[in-house]
């Protein structure tokens, strides 16, 4: 009785230990570099990066690029996962170069976006070559900050949709066919059934999506960071840059802990709404 | 059977024997040198120094070499504890003026006035005038570095009235920032686009331009006169020429690649961040002085010294490794490989005809005009990074979202200050 109550702690215990050692220890070393000034309590440190030049800008652009960049790819997500849950000639090989971007890094991405768009890249040759423009249409550059933003929009949709695409996709085919079925029995058009059974029944997934990728677009870094340096400043970015080129510890902790309480905030409010629907959907 | 089996045992037992240096061939103990350097830490840079340079060190004087790549930060604390304890294991320090200057002033180096002289080789004045700090002998000067113009062939047709491709060359009076502006002007109408280029990307150094070029042109100091008219006038100069800068500028980290595409005709660089365009294309670019301004011409000399820290185990064979690190042959290997610049006469003077040569022609000129204004870089420790930052951001403010160069940096000059207060370095 004793040791098999022990078991499951065992069980967790190398996951807790890592858990402490790599994230538990990091935390309580940023909320100190956070909170204090020459060992004592202060709020100097927030005082700091709240006036820094760039941390407004950071919060802006970081806010606007998830708030353009989650809600198109969920949407660009569903269409996507109803053409594909069919069966069609080619399916094999146009699900394979939908997901082809799943397995490439946020840097990678950014530098075959960055390569395409140069001055002298694949876009702007087969623009010239083809007689389109005569001069090369520039996309990077601190006067073309619209220009760099939709490119990272850009980039950004094609390298992190793939994912939610997966989860959408394995959302869809849990769906029984017997509602669907049901539904044609008694005469309703596609529309009727993808509004009345399809889309409520993939809530839970579209959420779960969402989630995912809202925190990780508290995190974009590095492709701005290739495609616009700083011209577009991110919060993680930012950090980055307090840390490595100024060298200071305690504002690169106040942008990462900036960072992790947007996450915080933005999965709670999720969750509380994600509850609501699965009692719903479990009806 | 058990013969062979005798006869590999006394052949592994000898051979243990002699690779564990139990009976060494040379019979004398070799010295190893430890020899710490902020400079030549990048990973094709280091390859060359233990691979190359040393190893030609170690085959003249059997004197081993312990190269390591380290931090400024790191250097000094490590230094610091040897000083306090009193067990000093370093023998050699490679690193730039400023740090030299901080090291000296806590007399933790040695004087090297003492040591026998380095024969067959003159260093150049101005570096051995800075070697001296506060009387005492510091450093002997290693290697340098500076930033220069550099200008395609083709862009000397657009020059303006009054302004000859010699002027340009040698850096006379005539070669000014408003002759620049002129000349920008007229490359843009000519060529449809502007013609000349700055790095000011994420990791180009524009900020060196603004700090110790522009600044100091135009004000005569880096920091102290941040705020001041003339200052105004010089951000109001920026505002004028960015218009003939290539967008693309900030996005550039060096400028050999654009100058070799033909995006632009003039650039200003780090030597190092050139050096490939002038290599591929020696015939097509030419290396000159930068423009001067009202106060004088401001640039940049990176002076990088060797040193010995009081009490080093190994003082003379230390000082052997200082005396072929600044023999001239030594001094053009490392310009031909890394890229920094002689300090000695003797080495231009076996230069070869070629790519090289162009280079180091135009850094002479540039340090030999009558009105060289030369700036060191200021040395903050870690807080260099958040004195670049602070021209930075006056320059996004002013010349890139058009903001009052009065009241920004009227804004930015108390924090700036501070920073030099906070360290304990005077304003320069």
């Amino acid at each position: 009785m004793e040791r098999r109550s022990l078991v499951p702690y065992l069980l967790i215990l190398p996951a807790f230990l890592y858990l402490l050692f790599f994230v538990g220890y990091p935390l309580v070393q940023a909320l100190y570099l956070a909170f204090t000034q020459n060992g004592a309590l202060s709020l100097e440190v927030w005082r700091r990066t709240f006036s820094d030049y760039y941390f407004w800008s950071a919060f802006k652009y970081t806010i606007l690029l998830a708030g353009i960049i989650v809600p198109t790819q969920v949407a660009l997500a569903v269409v996507l996962a109803l053409l594909m849950n069919r069966v069609f000639k080619g399916k094999d090989a146009a699900l394979y170069a939908l997901i082809i971007p799943l397995t490439i890094s946020d840097v990678a991405a950014g530098l075959i976006w960055y390569s395409m768009l140069s001055p002298y890249g694949f876009i702007n040759k087969l623009l010239m070559n083809l007689g389109v423009i005569s001069q090369p249409i520039y996309v990077f550059g601190y006067e073309y900050r619209m220009r760099e933003f939709f490119a990272i929009v850009i980039a950004e949709l094609w390298r992190s949709t793939a994912i939610v695409f997966v989860i959408i996709l394995a959302g869809l085919q849990m769906i029984s066919k017997e509602y669907i079925e049901a539904a044609e029995v008694f005469g309703a058009s596609y529309w009727t059934r993808l509004r009345r059974i399809v889309l409520p029944l993939l809530k839970p997934s579209i959420q779960s999506a969402l989630i995912i990728r809202t925190l990780f677009a508290m995190q974009i870094f590095g492709i701005v960071w290739i495609l616009a340096g700083r011209d577009i400043p991110v919060l993680a970015g930012e950090g980055y840059y307090q840390l490595t080129e100024i060298k200071d510890a305690g504002v690169a902790s106040v942008y990462a802990l900036v960072i992790a309480g947007l996450s915080i905030l933005l999965g709670a409010l999720y969750i509380k709404f994600l509850r609501a629907e699965y009692l719903e959907v479990g009806e | 059977m058990r013969r062979l089996f005798g006869v590999l045992l006394a052949a592994v037992v000898l051979f243990a024997v002699v690779s564990s240096g139990c009976i060494s061939p040379g019979g004398e103990e070799k010295v190893t040198v430890t020899f710490l350097s902020t400079q030549l830490n990048p990973p094709e840079e280091r390859a060359f120094v233990q691979e190359d340079l040393l190893k030609g060190f170690t085959s003249e004087t059997n004197i081993e070499v312990n190269f390591v790549p380290i931090s400024y930060t790191d250097m000094v604390t490590r230094l610091e504890g040897e000083m306090q304890t009193g067990k000093v294991t370093i023998d050699v320090i490679g690193d730039l003026h400023g740090g030299m200057d901080y090291m000296a002033s806590k007399g933790w180096l040695e004087d090297l006035s003492t040591m026998p002289k380095l024969e067959g080789r003159t260093f150049i004045s101005t570096f051995e005038q800075y070697s001296y700090i506060r009387g005492q002998k510091a450093y002997v000067p290693w290697m340098s570095a500076t930033y220069v113009m550099v200008v395609n062939k083709e862009a000397f047709q657009y020059l303006p009235k009054g302004l000859t491709e010699e002027d340009v060359m040698k850096g006379t009076e005539k070669w000014t920032y408003d002759a620049l502006l002129q000349w920008a002007k007229n490359l843009k109408e000519a060529k449809g686009q502007p013609e000349l280029g700055f790095p000011a990307g994420p990791k180009g150094l524009f900020v060196r331009f603004l700090h110790g070029y522009i600044y100091p042109s135009y004000t005569g100091y880096q920091a102290k006169e941040f705020d001041s008219p003339e200052a105004v006038e010089m951000w109001n100069y920026l505002k004028e020429l960015w218009p003939y800068v290539h967008p693309s500028s900030t996005t550039w980290d060096a400028m050999a690649d654009p100058l070799l595409k033909g995006e632009v005709l003039i650039a200003w660089d780090h030597t190092a961040r050139i050096k490939n365009a002038i290599e591929t294309k020696p015939d097509q670019f030419v290396v000159v002085p930068v423009p001067r301004g009202p106060k004088g011409r401001g640039f940049i000399v990176v002076l990088a010294g060797l040193a010995i820290p009081k009490g080093a185990p190994h003082k003379d064979e230390a000082w052997k490794l200082i005396d072929y690190l600044t023999k001239p042959d030594t001094q053009v290997k490392v310009l031909e490989k890394v890229g920094f610049f002689p300090t000695v006469e003797e080495a231009s003077g076996k230069l070869p005809e070629g790519p090289l040569k162009i280079l180091a022609e135009g850094v002479q000129a540039q340090a030999s005009t009558k009105d060289a204004l030369v700036v060191m870089i200021p040395n903050l420790g870690d807080k260099g990074g958040q004195f670049k930052e602070y021209y930075k951001q006056a320059f996004e403010r002013i010349v890139l979202n058009d903001e009052d160069p009065a009241t920004v940096t009227k804004e930015i000059k108390p924090d700036l200050v501070k920073l030099f207060e906070d360290v304990g370095v005077p304003v320069p």
